[in-house]
């Protein structure tokens, strides 16, 4: 079970100190910390954090469940759960990109 | 604030939850239609019974459905006159399981139909969900 409780890619994600640093600085210099202000970083991070949780809560139930420890239908919920949160983050993601995509494209 | 298609995936595993355990009952009981007692006069397997409740849960804020007991039915144990038996009383009478085959396969094709239907509700659910995050995209 240790040597399995971690998929491997999403190790970089794991560590969500990382991305800290996404959006809050570069876009509003200085102004980062305004009260009321939505932080974009922490939103990414949060997300990033949540998707990180249901992929191995996912992961842990399926072992589980080839255990015989968990029933099918637990395995297929937290599969299920597991999906959409990473297909959650992946259309946020690349709507991101888009957009900074398209102000990359701007005349100048 | 709780996302409510995501409630409505929970209350349906828990409805899965609460057929699987009926379904457990049901082969319980129909495994055990012949088991007579062992010793002289001694009772024979008794039919188990399984209710549900509608219990809260605190995370989604919704109703789950819950097993909320699993009893014996009091019924009456069926006799019949087998002398040589293990179970057989000083008259020759041998107890039968209190539980009819009949009844034991209409609770399990009832125990289906709710699973599928539990099943379809959370197929729905998530097809809704799906939409929603596709939407997103193109």
């Amino acid at each position: 079970m240790s040597a399995i409780t971690q998929i491997s890619l999403l190790k970089p994600f794991a560590d969500p100190t990382a991305l800290s640093n996404v959006g809050s600085g570069s876009l509003t210099p200085g102004a980062s910390s305004a009260v009321g202000e939505i932080d974009f970083g922490a939103m990414v991070k949060d997300m990033v954090n949540k998707t990180t949780t249901s992929l191995q809560n996912a992961e842990a139930t399926s072992i589980q469940g080839i255990k015989g420890e968990a029933s099918a239908h637990d395995v297929a919920t937290a599969v299920m759960e597991a999906e959409q949160s990473l297909r959650m983050a992946i259309s946020v993601r690349d709507k991101v990109v888009q957009a900074y995509l398209e102000i990359s494209r701007m005349q100048i | 604030m709780v996302d409510s298609l995501k409630a409505a995936m929970a209350i349906s595993g828990s409805g899965l939850e609460a057929q699987t355990q009926k379904m457990r009952i049901v082969s319980e009981n129909l495994a055990n239609a012949f088991t007579t007692g062992t010793t002289a006069g001694s009772d024979p397997y008794q039919r188990k019974t399984i209710t549900f409740s509608s219990e809260m849960d605190k995370a989604f804020g919704v109703n789950l459905v819950k097993v909320r007991q699993i009893g014996h039915d009091g019924a009456a144990f069926v006799t019949e006159y087998d002398p040589t038996h293990i179970a057989a009383d000083d008259k020759g009478m041998v107890k039968k399981p209190n539980v009819d085959p009949l009844l034991e396969m209409a609770d399990m094709r009832e125990t289906a139909h709710a699973y599928e239907a539990n099943m379809q509700a959370m197929k729905q659910a998530r097809d809704l969900i799906n939409m929603a995050i596709d939407m997103m995209r193109g």
